[in-house]
């Protein structure tokens, strides 16, 4: 043991410049994994703050029908046997109000009335205009609190009073930010905000009313799962619905999730980045050291002395690169300026324990497994060679692809290496699973990158197979360059690998990043609509469009007036069927509208749907509808089934005749559950919607609203501005937090890059010394080294790019579940950076091997 | 006493068997110099592999103080390297990352030797290299680094003490003065010195000559006579 430790520690003093890198490897992987995650931990606080706000409370039990006793009940029942913490019940309605005296009296307006308790809000903050803190008694005594759009669209101010549902209020304040208001949801009027009892006073919630009823819970996190499944597994059927502020349902939640899938993916491609520099690192190491182990067991070390003493000194380096990495990450996350803390909404960044003892771990972890395999080596080191050289005494094995040659192959396959391997494989997949939190990922991530792997193996056997003919060439540099692909010990193989690999994991982590932020922008354009009108008549629609072509903001496109209808499914009836069969949410009533093109965001995936310009009869027998997959999927409709509607009391038979798949993260174009065509619904009872951007400036966009007021006294216009900015100021948090991430991976995947290369400059300097001693110039080494690396670095951007790309198409298409688009530049590019880095890299590592003087690299060899 | 029952080795060449040594059997007796000579090629350096167990013949047995190492494991023989032979190399063969007195210690610490450092100081001093101890191998001439390896050959006080060309790359004043520690072990502590050597000086100093040539042992004699 004694034996095993000193020359541990001896071996690392004496070899230390050459396990530099090893050291760096360790250190970069271990701290990026720090920083990522501490930086992770920090944002996923901050994001769940916000989750929270959104969904306004840990968890939200909400129905849209008022609750039978024995519901509420055992709802209450549910509620108290869980660890709540703080409670708010809500209620919001649909509802008309109106100035209770002055101008404008005679309009009434549709708002979204919403009645809190006292303890409202769990999360976030009401700001108002004026800059007063929210409190609950500003709505006491039937006060109430406005949306500014209201104010300008009844002509009132603070302190006038509204009438709603023949109760007056006062209003008390004007609503600039109401945390929990979601950006999806589609409200139908302003903002009123007034305490619950005086709206359970009111009336407005007969029967008949549509009112959502909502009940926010605050609990520990630990609790917050477990009693939302229970809460959705006992009342399902009784149309209680669910949400935690973690739920996936919630768009944001959808976007949290990918973001830390992404982030714990980075973690681990920086890790087996740094494994494989710790492999290349070892393997050569091993080379370097087999005299030494030689000498050792002619001393009489036995062979597991040795190999103990070794993986001693991986240990410690593991160890000491691990603490040098949180040494880093902690410089690392201090230097991150306090605006783009801000920006992500953390205040503070610090190292936290859990990533700490993650990374130390990880980093210990990948030390062993990536250098095990190459360490195993020493077993086959014979004391012999100390007096007969390198010579080898088995035969040289045949042609691979001859049957013997392959049997030759397997019978030296070395079975403790090759199980090391496994129990490398299966660590490594252990690893990925639990920083991806999925073993399915982890599994997926590890086997594409052995794919990789062998590819690029394959490659560079094919490589020196292919560029054998070049050693035919005049020019010595490029005829010895090719020679060194293929000698004997040659580490083509290697660094194909080592480079490759980290090109496919640098140039995939772009693609990934690239298509990650094209999807948030799609969903968030800045030129997309900030304002809905509602309740548009048909007659008016041409003065409307000319109303808004006039007014509309410079940047903006033309405005969309879109007709729509609300209907229920009353039943579906198969071709060759008898009747109409029920169907699941029977009493559900969707929004539908007609028109004879699809949105950009549409596909059809099965029938075809009508030709543009082609209305049906107003009269027509048979009308035509075409569904979303979503309806395709729970009414299990097809195409040719028939679906009866209940269209305003009207039932109306609807043959299927297309289904369309509506892509709902790209959500400009938004998107209807049924299309009808054209021709039967023209001239039936039915409203209009726009979507449309205003003025972006307070005062244009307050005289447009004004306008419009005047004009069209009994539109509505909603105005989402500050939801829109609200979610843009959460998708630009996660952009920067994704950049940051993809930054990080970029360059420690470079980093490690160079250092693969320049490890490989350790082989060169014996022979680089005797071609000088033969009378080689250092111009024509320098153009020996750089062909030979550049050749080496194209064929690894090449394998990496295209395993890139189709790693990133898994990741987007089976992981994170967005598009994904092809990034032929990021693969150009990356192509072109790998052969350049590894041929300036190769040449400039191998600078000292170029200027040494021959003789003292010939005698210490 | 060293005991070679019928030994050969064949390696392959190419598509055919190259014997390196045709069948012999060889006694050596124990507290004597024996010298091993003949050209380049005649299989002297196969021989002494053998004797070390550094190498397995391909037919035959070899018994060492009665111990058949032909018959060891790998780790064995490596343990009883470590306690019954010494051997010195003809390029010294230290480990360059360490020190001298390291070097000297390692064969003690792998043996778990108590207080290895005092032995290895005490046998750097026996090879006069007590002030370059803590100079490392690149740091030293030939001369030294031979005294080094000897020293270190000598640290677990083996019985037998192969050594393979010990002069061969040392000057002739240098190779004079290792030949004479080689001699002063042998006489002092009754170690068995079985050495490789093309110089006939140093051959001309053993008990026992053994001349090979093409694998075959072709004389056998007694101080002087292979000088002769």
């Amino acid at each position: 043991m004694r034996f095993v430790i000193l020359m541990a520690g001896r071996e690392v003093r004496a070899s230390w410049r050459r396990l530099l890198f090893f050291f760096v490897c360790v250190a970069v992987g271990v701290g990026a994994i720090v920083a990522l995650r501490s930086i992770i931990q920090s944002v996923r606080t901050g994001l769940s703050r916000e989750a929270r706000t959104i969904v306004g409370g840990d968890v939200a039990i909400s129905t849209n029908r008022p609750m039978a006793d024995d519901l509420r009940v055992s709802l209450e029942r549910a509620i108290a046997g869980a660890p709540v913490t703080a409670r708010v019940d809500s209620i919001s309605t649909p509802t008309m109000a109106r100035p209770e005296s002055g101008e404008g009296a005679a309009a009434a307006k549709m708002v979204e009335l919403r009645g809190v308790g006292a303890a409202f809000p769990l999360y976030g903050t009401l700001t108002l205009q004026d800059g007063r803190t929210y409190s609950h008694d500003l709505l006491a005594n039937h006060g109430a609190l406005v949306r500014p759009e209201l104010l300008a669209q009844l002509g009132i101010g603070v302190g006038d009073r509204i009438v709603i549902g023949g109760q007056a209020y006062t209003i008390r304040g004007i609503i600039s930010e109401e945390p929990g208001r979601r950006a999806g949801s589609f409200s139908l009027g302003s903002r009123v905000l007034v305490d619950i009892d005086d709206l359970r006073a009111s009336g407005l919630l007969s029967y008949g009313s549509r009112a959502t009823y909502e009940i926010l819970l605050k609990m520990p996190a630990s609790a917050v799962d477990g009693f939302a499944n229970a809460i959705r597994g006992n009342f399902r059927d009784r149309f209680i619905g669910v949400r935690t502020y973690r739920s996936t349902e919630d768009a944001i939640g959808n976007d949290m999730e990918r973001a830390e899938n992404h982030l714990s993916l980075v973690g681990f491609v920086i890790l087996v980045l740094g494994g494989i520099g710790v492999w290349s690192v070892t393997r050569v190491f091993v080379r370097q050291k087999i005299k030494s182990v030689a000498i050792l067991k002619c001393l009489g070390a036995t062979t597991g002395q040795v190999l103990a003493a070794y993986i001693a000194q991986v240990l410690l380096l593991g160890i000491a690169g691990s603490v040098l990495g949180v040494l880093l990450a902690r410089t690392g996350i201090a230097a991150i300026p306090p605006s783009v803390g801000s920006a992500l909404g953390v205040t503070s960044y610090g190292l936290t324990a859990s990533a700490v003892a993650q990374g130390v771990s990880i980093g210990i972890l990948v030390s062993l497994l990536f250098s095990v395999v190459p360490l195993l080596e020493v077993r086959r080191v014979k004391p012999l060679l100390l007096i007969r050289g390198g010579l080898t005494t088995a035969p040289p094995p045949r042609a691979w692809w001859t049957a013997g040659g392959l049997r030759d192959r397997l019978s030296r396959v070395d079975r403790l290496q090759a199980l090391a391997a496994c129990v490398m494989g299966a660590g490594l997949v252990a690893i990925a699973s639990w920083q991806a939190a999925s073993l399915r990922v982890g599994a997926v991530v590890v086997i594409g990158f052995a794919a990789v792997a062998v590819v690029l193996h394959l490659a560079g056997t094919g490589v020196i197979y292919a560029v054998r003919p070049i050693a035919r060439s005049k020019s010595f540099s490029l005829r010895h360059a090719v020679l060194s692909l293929g000698r004997p010990g040659n580490q083509t193989r290697v660094i194909l690998l080592a480079v490759g690999l980290g090109s496919f994991f640098v140039i995939g982590v772009r693609a990934l990043q690239t298509n990650l932020l094209r999807q948030f922008s799609v969903q968030l354009s800045e030129s997309g609509a900030d304002m809905f009108l509602i309740e548009i008549l048909p007659d008016q629609v041409d003065r409307m469009r000319a109303f808004l072509d006039a007014r509309k903001a410079p940047d903006a496109g033309p405005a969309r007036l879109i007709p729509v209808l609300r209907a229920r499914v009353t039943g579906v009836r198969s071709p060759g069927a008898a009747g109409f069969r029920d169907v699941r949410n029977q009493g559900r009533e969707y929004t539908i509208t007609y028109r004879d093109h699809l949105e950009p965001n549409e596909t059809v995936t099965s029938g075809s749907f009508w030709p543009p310009h082609s209305p049906l009869p107003e009269n027509a027998p048979e009308i035509e509808v075409s569904v979303e997959q979503n309806i395709h999927d729970s009414y299990r409709v097809n195409v040719g089934d028939v679906m009866q509607f209940d269209v305003l009391g009207r039932v109306l038979p609807a043959r299927v005749t297309s289904i369309r798949k509506v892509e709902w993260e790209d959500a400009r174009n938004g998107g209807f559950m049924f299309v009808f065509r054209p021709g039967p619904f023209a001239h039936a009872p039915q409203t209009w919607i726009g979507i449309l951007r205003a003025p972006q400036d307070p005062t244009p966009r307050g005289q447009f609203q004004r306008d419009l007021a005047t004009e069209f006294p009994n539109v509505s216009a909603i105005d989402v501005r500050e939801i829109l900015v609200t979610v843009q100021k959460a998708v630009h948090t996660i952009t920067i937090a994704i950049s940051v991430v993809g930054g990080i991976a970029l360059g420690s995947g470079v980093l490690i890059l160079i250092g693969a290369v320049a490890m490989t400059k350790f082989q060169r300097v014996y022979e680089a010394a005797i071609l000088r001693t033969l009378g080689a110039s250092t111009r024509t080494l320098g153009a020996m080294l750089a062909f030979e690396y550049a050749t080496l670095g194209l064929l690894a951007g090449l394998v990496g790019a295209a395993g890139a790309m189709a790693f990133s198409w898994a990741v987007c298409r089976h992981v994170l579940d967005i598009p994904w688009r092809p990034q032929p530049l990021v693969a150009v590019v990356g192509m072109a950076l790998t052969t350049v880095l590894v041929a300036v890299v190769g040449v400039a590592a191998s600078y000292d091997v170029l200027r040494r003087k021959p003789l003292g690299t010939l005698r210490a060899e | 006493m060293i005991e070679l029952q019928h030994i050969s080795r064949t390696v392959p060449s190419g598509d055919s068997m190259l014997t390196i040594l045709h069948p012999l059997d060889l006694r050596i007796e124990a507290g004597g110099v024996v010298a091993i000579t003949g050209p380049s090629g005649s299989g002297k350096s196969t021989l002494l592999g053998l004797i070390a167990g550094l190498d397995a013949p391909s037919t035959g047995r070899i018994l060492i103080d009665g111990a058949e190492i032909t018959a060891m494991s790998e780790d064995a023989l490596a343990r009883f390297r470590g306690s019954h032979i010494g051997f010195v190399f003809q390029f010294f063969h230290l480990l360059p990352s360490l020190t001298a007195v390291e070097n000297v210690r390692v064969p003690l610490e792998i043996a778990g030797a108590h207080d290895p450092g005092a032995r290895a100081d005490a046998l750097l001093a026996e090879v006069g290299l007590s002030a370059r101890g803590h100079h490392y191998p690149s740091q030293l001439s030939g001369g030294e680094q031979q005294r080094v390896a000897i020293a270190r050959a000598l640290a677990n006080n083996p019985p037998l003490l192969l050594a393979d060309e010990p002069t061969g790359n040392l000057d002739s004043a240098t190779g004079h003065q290792v030949i004479q520690i080689l001699i002063d072990v042998n006489r002092r502590r009754k170690t068995t010195v079985v050495l490789v050597t093309h110089d006939a000086e140093l051959a001309a100093l053993a008990d026992t000559t053994i001349a090979l040539r093409d694998g075959r042992i072709v004389s056998t004699g007694l101080r002087g006579a292979a000088a002769s």
